[in-house]
């Protein structure tokens, strides 16, 4: 709005000047379904182009509740770990045959934390051996700048002047291409919707 | 068409038309129970498929979740390890193969073997990525890698667990499920073949033959069925597809056993009713004709029996020995014949009898004549009679005495002498007072003998109450075949000849061939009378009147002559007979007394006093107006009354002799001589003619005839004269042809002789050339007054001014 009533050379001095001196911008990024409520728990990351982000040691719990695992929609740093505590009285196996991360956790009961380190970015589906209808997403990705959204559908990233792309997904409601996203000194706002189809396949549609 | 024929042709062709619907409908019925058991048996075949499908399916699929839940597949699938991943598939289907072993089969046979010993045909396995590359296969050509074709289609299918694919050329029922470790990442596609086995398998449970037809990827048509081969194959024209597929289609096809099956007992019925139907037929037409035997028989009985009412002929026994309708029409008929029997009798009673006497009237007598000329045994002879005073007594007695007398004359005419005798076979009364008797005659020469007989029945008097009634009888006869063959015929010759023997004052004669022409001209003869008159055809003639004593002239008998334009000229007997029959002899006798008198007064006027005799017949006689006549005739023409005669004979006298004696009377009173003619032939009674102011009696010529022959007869003529003498008569006979018969009237006095010895009839002015003749003797009349002095014509005046003032 404000720039809506500055001369057009008044903010691309202003953009140059924050630029050198390389002050980290806040970006809204809102995301909302096909049908326009708000997207809640979908993943949005955004990469910056040129930088390479050295990896994280993040760590992560990916609880097993009510032969469910919790959270069912998970994103971590590349390099993290992720713990698989079971909260339930019957044993549980995990396991994920995707490329990004295939491992297998024996049948097991109670908190053993049991953990695994997800180093190589891709998503990553967490299913049980004896339950078909436990599934879970773990989205592992290099950029440090990744978000789960709240339910409001929308969150804050304070990213540094420069090109980044950003992209949305969640494994129900659809997804959102990476986009070119040019962040300056200014705070900035980003609105994505998210596409889906019939055959929505979570796995292959992963932008990343 | 007889009735009886019709009517079993009717009953027939009804039982034909209700036993044809019926084996229609039959035979409607076994087809539709036909279909409806095909359609049965189809629907049930259909219900049997569904569940071996079903439990196929659910086999397959259980199967299938056995291989997709293997954690271990899963892992080989997240590796793509193919070959163990087909051994895993190899694996399922043993233990398919072994769950479905047939009876009987080795305990734990290898796959192949428990394969082939199973109910199964083949089995399908397709391990295949989501995008339908293929990972592993069982029972395919199929090879890693390569896409499995038919993974859209089965998708796409709307039961997509229950499909059916053509693959490598076999038809399979195939479920499909997804692999999910967790999210589906592979489609495990089972199927069982449906081959031989199958379909031999459902053939068995089932009355109908199941064919396959599949359509190869290569356009080819696979066929694989249950039907026998051959000829039977074609022979099977329902067939119940059922789509299993766009390239796949299974028929059914009712089996000769189910068909059988279904329509045997229809089959038997419709036999059974085609039986019935053939016997019911041969039944009905017997039954029938039988009954309309029962009913055409009497009825041909009773057209017979109306045949012959018809014909005439009442003793028919009308026998319908029933109860019904028939037998009433039967009584019926029989009443009816006996009722038209009577009213026949009644009928003819009424036209052919007489209803006084009961005797035959004319027509029946004449049917009885024609038929006795019908047999032509023999001469048949007719005789009529004719009562001659009946009228008298009707007249004075009154008509009961009258019938009395009719039918005592029939009962003398029926009690006649019989057949043997040559006697009466029919007798019948013609008219009021006219007989008829026919008989058979051993020949025509019989006829005058038995007529006279008859006669004589009829001469003694009849007695109605104590009372004598005189009657005699005129007869006349006549003879078939001599006279006539025809019966009217013979009774018109009867006739004549009656009315000869009357004319010759006989009361007998046969009929002779010479009264033939008489009777042939008598229908016009009234008419040419009348014409004879004006035409001025008659003529008279006169005979002279010889004084025997003296052979002087005495007088002249006028006779008449009638100068007939074809006939020539015809004496009295052609027809003064006729002429007093119907009463025209008045108007002859008017016109002979004219002219004669004429004539006589004419000659008187000249000289010639010739008394002339003029012959006044019985009707004259009863004439009232006669006397009147007489003298306007005498008065006009001024002739002396004493010149005239008149000729009167005896049959005058009969009807009503007061009457005529009153007649002669008055007639006498004008100075006219009387004469009775043909004296001896009549009946009248001596004390009448005592009586009579006649002047002379005139022998019959019949008498005179048989004179010189007979001594009889001499002796009756002496009698005649005698009696004449002596009731102070002049005595006349007439008829003289001889010398000897003249000598013999000189020796018995007789006074004055007629005939062809002195001269014939001849017209007036002949006789008075004949009496100018010398040789003729002077006539011997009277001095003769002159009209003025005649107190006779005073008389006359004084007549004729007495009746014309009444």
């Amino acid at each position: 709005m404000r720039s809506s009533r500055t001369p057009a050379w008044t903010l691309a001095l202003l953009g140059a000047l924050a630029c050198n001196e390389a002050r980290a911008a806040h970006v809204t990024v809102e995301v909302k379904t096909a049908n326009g409520t708000a997207a809640a728990a979908a993943i949005v990351v955004i990469d910056a182009v040129d930088a390479s982000a050295a990896p994280g040691h993040d760590k992560a719990v990916v609880d097993q509740v009510n032969k469910q695992f919790d959270p069912q929609i998970n994103v971590v740093r590349t390099g993290s770990t992720i713990v698989f505590p079971n909260h339930d009285q019957i044993h549980h196996q995990v396991y994920s045959f995707s490329d990004a991360k295939r491992f297998e956790l024996d049948l097991h009961a109670g908190s053993r934390n049991a953990s695994e380190v997800f180093d190589k970015p891709g998503l990553v589906v967490l299913g049980c051996n004896i339950h078909d209808r436990m599934l879970a997403f773990v989205a592992v990705v290099d950029s440090p700048y990744f978000m789960k959204l709240p339910a409001t559908g929308s969150g804050e990233f304070d990213l540094p002047p420069g090109h980044y792309t950003v992209s949305a997904w969640h494994p129900d409601l659809g997804v959102v291409a990476k986009q070119p996203l040019t962040v300056e000194s200014q705070d900035s706002r980003v609105s994505l919707t998210l596409r889906t189809s019939a055959d929505f396949d979570p796995v292959a549609a992963w932008p990343e | 068409m007889q009735l009886r024929t019709r009517i079993a042709l009717t009953f027939s062709i009804l039982l034909t038309v209700a036993l044809g619907t019926a084996l229609a409908v039959v035979s409607l019925a076994t087809q539709d129970i036909k279909e409806r058991t095909v359609a049965h048996e189809v629907g049930n075949f259909g219900t049997a498929f569904q569940a071996l499908l079903e439990a196929n399916r659910r086999e397959l699929t259980e199967a299938a979740h056995s291989v997709t839940d293997d954690f271990a597949v899963k892992q080989q699938i997240a590796v793509r390890d193919s070959a163990t991943l087909a051994s895993t598939l190899d694996n399922s289907v043993c233990r398919i193969a072994r769950a479905n072993l047939s009876t009987g089969a080795a305990p734990y046979p290898p796959c192949e073997a428990a394969l082939a010993q199973s109910r199964i045909d083949g089995v399908l396995s397709v391990l295949t990525t989501l995008n339908g590359t293929v990972m592993a296969s069982y029972g395919s050509a199929l090879e890693p890698g390569q896409p499995f074709p038919h993974l859209a289609e089965i998708l796409a299918s709307k039961q997509p667990q229950s499909a059916f694919i053509v693959e490598n050329g076999r038809l399979y029922q195939i479920v499909i499920v997804d692999v999910r470790s967790p999210l589906r990442v592979a489609w495990l596609i089972m199927g069982f073949e449906l081959g031989a086995k199958t379909i031999a398998e459902l053939r068995k449970n089932s009355l109908l033959d199941v064919t396959l037809r599949t359509v190869m990827p290569d356009g080819r048509t696979q066929v694989r069925s249950t039907l026998p081969d051959g000829a039977g194959r074609t022979q099977r024209p329902a067939v119940y597809p059922i789509a299993l597929s766009g390239s796949a289609t299974m028929e059914l096809s009712p089996t000769g056993m189910l068909l059988e099956e279904a329509t045997k007992p229809f089959d038997e019925l419709r036999n059974q009713l085609a039986w019935l139907a053939v016997l019911s037929l041969l039944a009905t037409a017997a039954a029938g004709f039988w009954l309309a035997r029962n009913i055409t028989k009497p009825l041909e009985n009773l057209t017979r029996a109306v045949a012959h009412i018809r014909a005439g002929r009442y003793d028919t026994e009308v026998t319908v020995e029933r109860h019904d309708e028939l037998g009433t029409l039967a009584e019926g008929l029989q009443l009816m014949q006996a009722e038209v029997h009577d009213r026949d009798q009644r009928i003819r009673r009424l036209a052919y009898q007489d209803a006084v006497t009961g005797l035959m009237n004319r027509t029946a007598f004449v049917e009885c004549v024609t038929a006795a000329l019908a047999d032509r045994r023999g001469p048949v002879a007719v005789v009529l009679f004719n009562l001659q005073r009946f009228r008298r007594i009707n007249e004075h007695l009154g008509y009961e005495v009258g019938d009395a007398v009719l039918r005592q004359v029939a009962e003398r005419l029926t009690g006649a002498p019989g057949r043997e005798d040559g006697g009466v076979v029919a007798v019948a009364r013609l008219g009021a007072d006219e007989f008829a008797a026919m008989t058979a005659l051993g020949s025509a020469a019989d006829a005058e003998r038995w007529g006279m007989r008859l006669l004589g029945r009829l001469s003694d008097p009849v007695v109605v109450d104590a009372q004598p009634i005189d009657i005699s009888a005129t007869a006349g006869a006549a003879v078939a075949p001599t006279d006539s063959e025809d019966a009217e015929q013979l009774l018109v010759c009867a006739d004549l000849a009656l009315q000869s023997a009357r004319g010759e004052k006989r009361s007998f004669a046969l009929y002779r061939a010479s009264l033939k022409p008489a009777t042939r001209d008598q229908l016009s003869l009234l008419g040419e009378l009348t014409q004879a008159i004006a035409r001025d055809e008659l003529k008279l003639h006169f005979q002279p009147q010889i004084e025997l004593a003296t052979g002087r002239v005495a007088g002249a008998e006028v006779l008449m002559r009638w100068q007939h334009p074809q006939r020539g000229l015809l004496g009295p007997l052609a027809f003064i007979p006729f002429a007093e029959q119907t009463g025209f002899i008045r108007r002859l006798t008017q016109w002979v007394l004219d002219h004669a008198i004429a004539q006589a007064a004419d000659w008187y006027r000249r000289g010639v006093s010739l008394p002339i005799a003029v012959n006044i017949s019985a009707d004259d006689l009863a004439d009232m107006q006669l006397d009147l006549r007489v003298a306007a005739a005498l008065q006009q023409h001024g002739l002396p009354p004493n010149l005239l005669t008149l000729e009167v004979t005896e049959s005058g006298f009969i009807d009503n002799p007061a009457r005529a004696l009153k007649m002669l009377e008055t007639l006498a009173t004008l100075g006219v001589r009387l004469s009775i003619d043909d004296f001896g032939t009549g009946y009248s009674s001596l004390s009448h003619l005592a009586r009579m102011p006649v002047d002379e009696v005139k022998i019959d010529r019949s008498f005179v005839i048989g004179l010189e022959a007979d001594a009889e007869f001499a002796t009756v003529v002496r009698s005649a004269i005698e009696m004449g003498h002596n009731l102070g008569l002049k005595v006349v006979a007439e008829g003289i042809e001889t010398e000897t018969s003249a000598q013999r009237l000189r020796a018995m006095h007789c006074d004055i002789a007629q005939g062809y010895l002195y001269a014939q009839p001849m017209p007036g002015a002949a006789i008075e050339q004949w009496l100018r003749d010398p040789r003729r003797i002077p006539l011997a009349v009277a001095p003769i007054p002159t009209p003025a002095q005649m107190p006779t014509s005073t008389a006359t005046a004084t007549l004729l001014r007495s009746r014309s003032s009444r």
